[in-house]
């Protein structure tokens, strides 16, 4: 059913249709609204069977899902930012156990200085951690990876993070097709878990593993993810012949054929890029962008497939590898190994920086024309930055650097003296 | 089942690992004893008993109660309930209201008939009791369940002693009073009223008695010498105050004079207002914080319209009316005479002034002593003479229904050892649970549920009674307001906290034991009690 709704409201109704059977969250921005309705469903007892747990912390909603999924039932989970920081040492053991845990990250920046806004740094930082991670472009796709990541998740026996922009997808209002409750059920069956527990069978889940064993753990993780390759694609399909829409997969590719330079992005900004290279295609400027799905695991030969033809590759990205560069360009450089091609990594939107269709021009052909820096950081104002830099070189009581930028900028806070 | 690589395994174990071996100090579950318990003139087990009612289990907590008292109902009405004055739990919001429970247990008894066992085994002894107020109903009660044969002799009409002739119906209706003493006969005590024993030794060897118990009480009025118009009238309060129990009630006039600051006076005032008198007044020597009556019945006096006359003494009672003197207080708080006069207008004037003992049964009684008026006893409550035993107000004590219910229960203890040529030795005393042990922290915020009060019309008119019960839901509630101090509740803390999984539940009500193969007595459990059952020992190096 076609609704009109708040990106947050459409992901609880999809997480309701999945028939969670645990809830437990912390609230933390942008990711409230999404618990904040599930609480409400529960309570008003639309969602069948089904515990909301109010934790103390996000290492308690973690902890609280560990546990519920361990003994059998599936767990859903949401966070952001500090938050998903905070409950890190329990999100890897998540992952460890292979507990289905479905989680979704309202993709916010990490401090200090405090930012409540958009990038990808809080889910980047987890890349490693094991858990599958899957990118919204859409409030429509941001619903379905839901109801996905549930039969993914469940599937693999692995838990699976829905990450989403935090306020452009969680906060926005626009269309949403919400599916009813008889086409999620004959998609995603009840949960079966690979083992469950039993009082009349004790056994020891995560305990200590020594040299002997360790590395094939590692290994057999690694492996399972390389399944979640072949996996997610057959699921996507899935969706799309009950749901009669194409959601999810491993890559997205739009315009790729032809395409001298090729755009990889990730999540909310792949609309703006697509406007952006509309106007360029019309302009005759041969131009493409892919975006990625699946960010773990990685699509490496998808993206070497879907690359062949580029000349040129521009990884806009929303993260920073502070000491290198790019993230998401780095596993890129490694999907492309042993390629001639260009390959510019472009850092964009860092703590809810508005990403403009006429910076993306300008990035775009001074790429086309090679004249981009292999590192780019879009929209810096370097006035601001020449004069920190200085500042510090001079005084060596050179003060904070945030509040002095703010001073530079002219906005003086009530709280920046 | 299929289990995952090196996710799920086996069961292991550590408990080849005794850790208990580590230990420099072991803890120690304890009794403590509760200050409420400590502070109970009647011996009674409070904590112990609240802690059946908190379960609802109010049979069980009747007949924890009833094995120091008797009479419940009674004491849930008439005890000035110096446990709540010790109650732990007043350092936090407000004392348990234990008389209140105990009050609601009472009548809950009476409700629902719950009657006393009788003994397992008679001993064929016969023990004589003297005087059935509390004291000698408690002796009784006791020396019955002990499976002695006893016999009341009672010289009044009828049994309650001063909680008949003393006490007024609005504080104590007497249809509790009958049930509670009804139960006590029942279960084969025999009372003989009417009887006054003229001369306890002849009595004691004609009915073949082994040992006496005298309850007599103190009901003789102290006069003060007044002068007196030949026409003035003079009453005392305890005769008043028997004569409410009678056909006649006393004729006291519109305005009526009390002299005297005790209990007795307030409760002689107060019926004065009922029986009609315009003005109730009473004249005392001393201040209001000097008055030996317990401020909370003066209080309840003055709702009542009773007027009260400070430092003030009767000088003269003549027709109508009353000269007093005003008194004032010097440095050492004494009241000495100013020499300024007044006149009162009054009907009537009320000595109470205190009471002394007829002591006339032990007239030949050889090896008594007495002091100021009562015999002297040991601490086994046992007179000079061997085999006659004492208590209530005609031993020294603070004559209060609740010591002389304790007085009984002791004699009868002392009586039953004395009978099989032992002695009885108390327990000795528990450390006391002092606020100090608690971790108050646990316990849940809740107020007092106070008991209601008579609207004050029926009060100023009416005999009924002014204080009412609680229910069956807040007298629940207000047996959960106790802390258990010193007494471990099971609320689970120790298991729960216990970082060695070392504290054993045993179930419910069985508490817990610890583990010492494993304990490594880091003293968690002591810290976090709520109740200060728990303490650290050294372990013997």
């Amino acid at each position: 059913m076609l609704k009109q709704c708040e990106g947050s409201h459409a992901v609880a109704e999809a997480v309701a249709l999945s028939r969670p059977e645990v809830i437990c969250a912390y609230p933390i921005s942008p990711q409230t609204h999404i618990v904040e309705g599930l609480g409400e469903m529960v309570k008003a007892g639309e969602i069948k069977d089904c515990e909301y747990i109010n934790v103390e912390s996000e290492f308690a909603a973690m902890s609280v899902a560990i546990g519920s999924s361990a003994a059998g039932a599936r767990t859903y989970t949401a966070t952001a930012s500090q938050g998903l920081l905070f409950m890190v040492e329990a999100v890897y053991n998540a992952s460890g156990l292979g507990l289905p845990i479905v989680m979704t990250v309202a993709n916010r920046a990490i401090g200090a200085p405090i930012n409540i806004w958009n990038d990808h740094s809080d889910s980047m930082s987890q890349r490693d951690c094991g858990w599958i991670q899957i990118f919204a472009e859409t409030n429509q796709e941001a619903a379905d990876l839901h109801i996905q990541a549930f039969k993914l998740a469940e599937e693999l026996s692995l838990p699976v993070m829905v990450c989403m922009d935090g306020f452009i997808l969680t906060h926005a209002y626009e269309r949403v097709d919400i599916p009813t409750q008889e086409q999620v059920d004959k998609f995603l069956p009840p949960y079966s878990p690979r083992q469950i527990l039993d009082p009349a069978a004790p056994v020891s889940i995560g305990a200590m593993v020594g040299p002997e064993a360790f590395s094939e753990v590692r290994y057999l993780a690694h492996a399972k993810q390389m399944q979640a390759l072949e996996l997610i694609p057959k699921i996507s399909k899935e969706f799309e012949e009950i749901f009669g829409r194409n959601s999810g997969g491993l890559v997205r590719p739009y315009m790729l054929e032809d395409a001298e330079t090729v755009v990889i992005a990730l999540g909310s900004v792949l609309g703006t890029i697509k406007d952006t290279i509309d106007e360029m295609r019309a302009d005759g400027i041969s131009i493409g962008v892919l975006g990625i799905n699946s960010f773990r695991p990685f699509p490496v030969s998808a993206i070497r497939r879907a690359l062949s033809h580029a000349k040129r590759i521009v990884v806009l990205e929303k993260s920073l590898a502070v000491g290198i560069g790019g993230i998401v360009a780095t596993d890129v450089r490694m999907a492309l190994d042993g390629l001639d091609k260009r390959i510019y990594t472009v850092v964009a939107g860092l703590g809810g920086r508005n990403i403009t269709r006429s910076s993306l021009h300008r990035v775009f052909r001074m790429a086309m024309h090679d004249q981009l820096e292999a590192l780019h950081f879009l929209d810096l104002d370097w006035n601001i930055v020449n004069k920190e830099v200085d500042r510090e070189r001079t005084t060596r009581r050179s003060g904070p650097i945030a509040e002095n930028i703010l001073r530079d900028l002219g906005q003086t806070k009530s709280n920046v003296g | 089942m299929n289990k995952p690589f090196a996710i799920t395994l086996n069961v292991g174990s550590s408990l080849a690992n005794k850790t208990g071996s580590w230990r420099s100090f072991r803890p120690a579950y304890v009794n403590r004893l509760p200050p409420c318990n400590n502070a109970c003139p009647a011996g009674e087990d409070t904590q112990g008993w609240l802690f059946h009612a908190e379960s609802g289990d109010y049979e069980a907590a009747w007949r924890h109660l009833t094995e120091a008292n008797p009479m419940p109902a009674v004491m849930g009405r008439v005890c000035y309930h110096p446990c709540e004055g010790a109650c732990n739990r007043g350092q936090l919001d407000s004392a348990v209201g234990i008389n209140s429970v105990e009050r609601f247990l009472g009548d809950e008894a009476i409700k629902q008939g719950w009657k006393f066992a009788a003994p397992a085994a008679e001993t064929g002894k016969r023990i004589l009791v003297v005087g059935a107020g509390p004291s000698g109903l408690s002796a009784a009660y006791q020396l019955r369940r002990m499976g002695h044969q006893v016999v009341i002799f009672e010289a009044g009409p009828l049994a309650g002693g001063m909680m008949r002739f003393g006490i007024p119906k609005y504080r104590l209706p007497r249809e509790v009073l009958d049930a509670e003493v009804q139960r006590i006969l029942d279960m084969g005590v025999e009372m003989r009223l009417n009887t006054k024993v003229e001369d306890l030794l002849k009595t004691m060897k004609e009915e073949k008695f082994d040992a006496a118990f005298l309850a007599v009480g103190a009901h003789i009025a102290k006069r003060t010498a007044i002068p007196a118009a030949e026409s003035a009238k003079i009453l005392d309060a305890v005769s008043v105050l028997r004569s409410m129990e009678g056909e006649d009630k006393p004729m006291l006039g519109r305005r009526v004079v009390v002299y005297g600051g005790g209990n007795t006076a307030i409760d002689v005032a107060r019926t004065a207002k009922r029986l009609g008198a315009e003005e109730a007044i009473i004249v005392y020597r001393r201040t209001r914080d000097k008055m030996p009556a317990h401020d909370f019945e003066v209080e309840e006096a003055l709702q009542e319209g009773v007027m009260m006359r400070w430092l003030s003494t009767i000088k003269q009672v003549g027709e109508g009316a009353i000269q007093v003197e005003k008194m004032e207080l010097d440095e050492n708080g004494k009241p000495v005479p100013t020499g300024e006069f007044d006149t009162l207008e009054a009907d009537s004037v009320i000595l109470a002034l205190g009471q002394d003992v007829d002591l006339g049964l032990l007239n030949g009684v050889p090896d008594l002593s007495f002091e100021d008026g009562v015999v002297k006893v040991g601490e086994n409550m046992m007179t000079g003479y061997p085999g006659i035993f004492a208590g209530g107000d005609m031993v020294p004590s603070d004559r209060t229904v609740t010591v002389g219910v304790g007085h009984g229960k002791l004699a009868a203890r002392h009586i039953n050892a004395w009978l099989a040529g032992t002695t009885y030795v108390k327990p000795p005393k528990k450390e006391l649970a002092t606020f100090e042990k608690l971790n108050t922290w646990y316990y849940t915020d809740a107020d007092k549920t106070v008991r209601p009060m008579l609207d004050i019309i029926r009060r100023q008119s009416t005999f009924d009674e002014v204080q009412g019960g609680l229910n069956e839901d807040n007298a629940l509630f207000e047996a959960r307001r106790c802390l258990s101090c010193g007494n471990c509740f099971e609320c689970d803390n120790c298991y729960g906290v216990c970082p060695d999984n070392a504290v054993i539940k045993l179930g419910p009500g069985k508490k817990f034991e610890f583990n010492y193969d494993y304990c490594k007595g880091c003293g968690v459990c002591v810290e976090e009690c709520p109740c200060g059952a728990i303490k650290m020992e050294a372990e013997a190096s």
